[in-house]
């Protein structure tokens, strides 16, 4: 191209050639623009990085005042239905949300120790889910990811997962451990990696489930899981 | 001007070889450390981010297969080259990359580097390598007196990158949701 034209090789290279400059220039002022706007109209969820509960109120009054603003911003399609199922952000725990019908269920869960069980009503595709015990989960969710963040035993992530189907997903049990009710969550990611917590007198890392069969081994006697899927309508939420 | 390449020359060529490099490794930290907003602008009449994300890839693809033939013809592969084939690779190379940023800003903003399955995985990477090779392959141009086989083999890797950028994403996306618009 730009070779073939006949310029004696001087060094003087500062001002040779600058159409490859301004190319990548107009590239950089074009992504630019467009994060410009996407600061100014894409309405990401409203991340609480302070900690501690976000504020309800403030979450679910502000976004749609935000998307009504933006009238060439096509809304995010929201699934009435899906699964997403995914690690938080570090990889630290993971999380699985089950969306049916404006309702939504979410599970977090380490592994370990930390878990909560979240629920709550869906709209626009926002999620603003709760537990007793004070954990939150706050995002929005479209055909391509649920994204947001979720607080639960003192411990605060940010995530985004993907949709998943089965044998991806949530899964719980309620079996019982010397005589007495014990809970099970399970989330199953995509790769057939699965992480769950066992709650009896404490928490402890849940028993191996077989995702196919549904079934587990917990204190000796096997228990059979039940799916939670707003995808395939399985499970109370 | 074609003596034997000097060692000075090679230094040069370094420069935009390491730009490349921390172009890429700089558009993946931030595809890492930027929490992802699931959501950004969208283009109307689509329905949906993935399907308008998908064609402009794939009109970036075709502008590509336009640069491949382009340079062919420029290397003398298909006979004399007639003068507008410089033009041609010029514009339809600005005319792809300039395409394929609102999507690699999607990409960056809304979803963030991800390795959660394989596909995936190599999608991240070899986003971030294309925009490295291709801010290389800009620079390179820039060098009148680089060995030969430099342009083409840098031209090569921006080409492959997003061949399997598409492959990796506008492909798996038609096969999954049909050619939707």
């Amino acid at each position: 191209m730009d070779r073939s034209v006949g310029t004696p090789a001087t060094d003087s290279r500062g001002m040779k050639h600058p159409g490859p400059l301004f190319t990548l220039l107009a590239g950089v002022l074009l992504a630019a623009g467009i994060a410009v706007a996407n600061a100014v109209t894409g309405s990401p969820p409203p991340v609480n990085t302070a900690g501690g509960a976000p504020a309800p109120a403030a979450s679910s009054t502000a976004a749609p005042t935000s998307t009504a603003a933006t009238s060439t911003t096509k809304a995010p399609e929201a699934p009435a239905r899906a699964d997403y199922a995914g690690h938080v952000d570090g990889g630290g725990a993971s999380v699985a949300v089950s969306v049916r019908d404006g309702h939504a269920i979410a599970y977090v869960c380490d592994g370990k120790k930390t878990e909560a069980w979240l629920q709550g009503a869906t709209a626009a595709g926002r999620l603003d889910l709760k537990d007793a015990k004070g954990g939150s989960l706050v995002g929005g969710y479209d055909a391509a990811a649920v994204t947001g963040t979720v607080a639960a035993g003192g411990k605060t992530w940010h995530f985004t997962a993907r949709p998943v189907t089965k044998p991806a997903g949530l899964y719980r049990a309620t079996p019982k451990v010397k005589g007495k009710p014990a809970r099970v969550g399970w989330i199953v990611l995509p790769d057939g990696s699965q992480v769950g917590i066992l709650t009896a007198d404490e928490s402890t890392a849940a028993p191996a489930l077989d995702p196919a069969a549904r079934t587990a081994t917990v204190d000796g006697s096997p228990v059979t899981a039940e799916s939670i899927s707003g995808l395939s309508g399985e499970g109370d939420f | 001007m074609t003596a034997p390449t000097s060692k000075r020359t090679n230094t040069a060529l370094l420069v935009p070889l390491v730009i490349g490099a921390v172009v890429a490794v700089a558009l993946g930290v931030y595809g890492n450390l930027h929490s992802p907003t699931g959501v950004a602008v969208n283009i109307a009449g689509f329905s949906s981010t993935q399907a308008v994300k998908a064609w402009l890839a794939t009109v970036a693809v075709l502008f590509a297969v336009v640069q491949l033939l382009s340079a062919l013809a420029m290397y003398g592969k298909f006979g004399n080259a007639p003068a507008w084939v410089g033009p041609l690779h010029r514009w339809s190379g600005r005319l792809a990359f300039l395409v394929s940023v609102p999507v690699a800003m999607h990409c960056l903003y809304a979803l963030g580097f991800q390795s959660f399955d394989t596909r995936v995985l190599v999608h991240s990477l070899l986003g971030c390598f294309f925009y490295g090779a291709f801010v290389c392959k800009m620079l390179v141009l820039r060098h009148d007196d680089a060995p030969g086989w430099v342009l083409p083999v840098v031209g090569g890797a921006v080409f492959t990158g997003l061949v399997g950028l598409w492959l990796s994403a506008s492909l798996w996306f038609f096969t999954k949701s049909g050619l939707t618009f």
